[in-house]
């Protein structure tokens, strides 16, 4: 029954950095594999203990691979590197090799491209636009870099298209230098003047630059629009669901409320809210004087977390409404670090979502 | 040898942070980067040094921990020699150019401009080395309030180590003009040892230690640098012997204490190995996050000493 309520073609994992989002996003995909679904795990940068448990190492950096596992349904992960697939993409969409050459060569894509804020979001999109296109998955996966503000990555999409259609694009991509490399703006003196002006203000040589880097993409902007657009519907679509995961404690309850709202805002379809790593309740108070000597100073901290942990979890309960779904799952002593453990953490994952509608 | 008289002075990292002007707060996301940055800040005030915290943060959270309003963009001395500023990098930047351009129309329609805007939120580098000049310029003795030191609670996202390297990345792309001669300047700021030095939070956890490595490395390589000390942040304490009798009910808590404490001492093991320099851990402590935290790890900070030759 419960599994009904993630059974979805497209699972998002959001939430702030910290907080277990790869570890979590690894044991659904396994526990829908074992339910028979064939699915593909993406994410950005599992822990190396993670990737020992999944088995996959730098093979499955930018394409999928296969974990080994006894299934009913295939896992795959793919681990996602935004330079490497940006390179790629250019290489892919442009004309010739020619073409390629001048982008990947050009010292402003080297410069900033490769770190334009957003970029790793937006790759992480194009990937999932090949991905959803391929139709290859009953189940995707997918878990987001960790970011603080991590929903820069579900507006990437909005970004690159707000970007492609705003006129800075028309601005950039006007001829601004002729074949000599001189300016296009006025004549004589005048240009002189300009040329001069601009050149101590930025530099006339990075200038040009950064219009050469424009027109050599002119020919890529069409394709990445129109991806951008069915990226931005797909994390609209009911058949696709967010399930945010939160660190536990009154002082992340900010946090998770944030981006909650924002999530509902944008139009998105928020699942489950995971407060995950939360310390369990001891049968001691960590106020009771009682507790001395290193067991009970111990014992004191031990509960006073879990004392931490339960106030704030019913205090964002209270604050959510009841409508809204609640999983909380124990800090663990440690990730896990094979298959076995990971799968007992999606079990309890379920396990732990059912008891939240019985509440 | 053992002859020489024990003439090094006991130091802290307080005692070293005091001789910087700009001391770059870093680490993974969800160590606990802003509570050590206003422990560091606090520390420093305490000490006698006029201290600025700086925030970047676009939803402003500083302020809850030192129990004060928040700061809107303006920099408040929220107890005596400690400052509190909260920046909008977009608008140093935009500032920046207003001041650096040579025409002041110019200089407003570029502010004006989509492009500008679209060029500022998306060029990597730039912002970074706004807000570095914009700290320059406060320790510089041509702002007011004059301080002595500011502690930067640097973004979580992506590595540290690019807000550092941002302005030495602008001054190879715009080599000419106000802004390229900003960024040099700049540059040479954050390269100066003497003035500015680099704190690391962690976890003793091993993604956070492995992102405080690659921080380390990073460093190194790109900036010739190493940082002033690590911070192992909420470790938890040394678990009873084995056997130790322990009250009803809790036989699973202390299974975890004890278990958690191994992941602690290996990964902190894992971090000495790659950094021989100064580290100080801060246990885990039963303390809500607030003032009254940020003070009790002040305390820590300026009880700690760090290896070194007492001063340079």
């Amino acid at each position: 029954m419960t599994r009904a309520v993630i059974d979805r073609p497209l699972l998002v994992v959001v939430g702030s950095g910290g907080v277990g989002k790869t570890t979590l996003a690894a044991a659904l995909g396994l526990s829908a594999a074992r339910a028979g679904k064939h699915t593909l795990v993406m994410t950005f940068d599992p822990s190396l203990r993670l990737k020992d448990a999944l088995g996959v190492g730098e093979g499955a950096r930018d394409r999928e691979v296969a974990v080994r596992v006894d299934t009913p349904g295939r896992l795959e992960v793919s681990l996602l590197d935004a330079r490497a697939a940006f390179d790629r993409l250019v290489v892919e969409y442009s004309p010739d090799a020619d073409a390629a050459r001048r982008i990947l060569d050009n010292r402003f894509y080297q410069h900033l491209a490769g770190g334009l804020a957003g970029i790793l979001e937006y790759m992480a999109v194009e990937r999932l636009f090949e991905v959803t296109a391929a139709r290859r998955y009953d189940r995707i996966v997918l878990d987001t870099p960790p970011t603080h503000q991590a929903l820069d990555f579900l507006e990437a999409p909005d970004r690159v298209v707000g970007f492609l259609e705003s006129g800075a694009l028309g601005i950039a991509l006007r001829p601004w230098f002729d074949e000599r490399g001189r300016l296009r703006a006025g004549v004589g003196p005048v240009r002189r003047g300009i040329e001069e002006l601009l050149d101590r203000v930025v530099g006339l040589d990075l200038l040009r630059e950064i219009a050469e880097f424009f027109q050599a993409f002119a020919p890529l902007y069409e394709g990445f629009r129109r991806r951008a657009a069915e990226v931005r519907k797909l994390l609209r679509a009911p058949e696709t669901l967010f399930l945010l995961v939160a660190g536990p404690g009154e002082e992340r309850i900010p946090d998770t409320l944030f981006f909650a709202r924002r999530l509902r805002e944008q139009g998105h379809h928020l699942g489950p809210i995971v407060v995950n790593q939360t310390h369990s309740l001891l049968p001691v108070d960590s106020a009771d004087p009682r507790l001395t000597g290193h067991m009970g100073e111990g014992l004191r901290l031990l509960a006073w977390l879990g004392e931490r942990d339960a106030r704030g979890l019913v205090e964002l309960r209270g604050l959510l409404g009841r409508d809204q779904r609640l999983v909380d799952l124990p800090f663990l002593a440690e990730p896990p670090t094979d298959l076995r453990s990971l799968e007992a953490l999606g079990r309890q994952f379920h396990e732990r979502l059912a008891a939240s509608a019985a509440g | 040898m053992g002859t020489a008289p024990e003439r090094m002075t006991r130091v802290t990292l307080i005692d070293r942070l005091r001789e910087r002007q700009l001391v770059v707060v870093t680490g993974k996301g969800g160590v606990g980067k802003t509570v050590l940055s206003a422990a560091l800040a606090h520390g420093l005030a305490a000490a006698g040094a006029r201290a600025l915290l700086l925030e970047l943060d676009p939803r402003e959270s500083l302020h809850h921990l030192l129990d004060a309003p928040p700061s809107g963009g303006e920099v408040v001395e929220v107890r005596p020699r400690l400052f509190l500023h909260h920046l909008d990098p977009r608008i140093v930047l935009e500032g920046l150019v207003r001041e650096r351009l040579p025409v002041p129309m110019l200089a407003r329609k570029v502010v004006a401009s989509p492009l500008f805007r679209q060029f500022a939120d998306a060029a990597p580098g730039l912002k970074e080395m706004a807000v570095l000049g914009h700290a320059l310029r406060l320790v510089g003795g041509k702002a007011k309030p004059a301080v002595d030191v500011i502690v930067l609670d640097a973004p979580a996202t992506g590595h540290g180590v690019s807000l550092l390297a941002a302005p030495l990345l602008v001054a190879e792309v715009i080599v000419r003009g106000p802004v390229g001669d900003l960024a040099r300047e700049v540059a040479d700021f954050v390269a100066d040892p003497r003035r500015c030095g680099t704190v690391i939070g962690t976890l003793a956890e091993e993604l956070p230690v492995q992102e405080a490595v690659e921080l380390i490395g990073m460093l190194r390589s790109r900036l010739d640098r190493a940082p002033e000390a690590v911070i192992v942040n909420a470790v938890y304490p040394v678990p009873p012997r084995q056997g130790t009798k322990a009250p009803p009910g809790t036989a699973a808590a202390v299974t975890l204490w004890r278990r958690r404490r191994r992941v602690n001492e290996r990964e902190i093991a894992r971090l000495a190995k790659a950094w021989p320099g100064p580290r100080i851990e801060i246990p885990l402590l039963p303390i809500d996050r607030g003032p009254d935290l940020v003070a009790e790890i002040a305390a820590r900070l300026e009880a700690a000493p760090i290896p070194g030759q007492g001063r340079r």
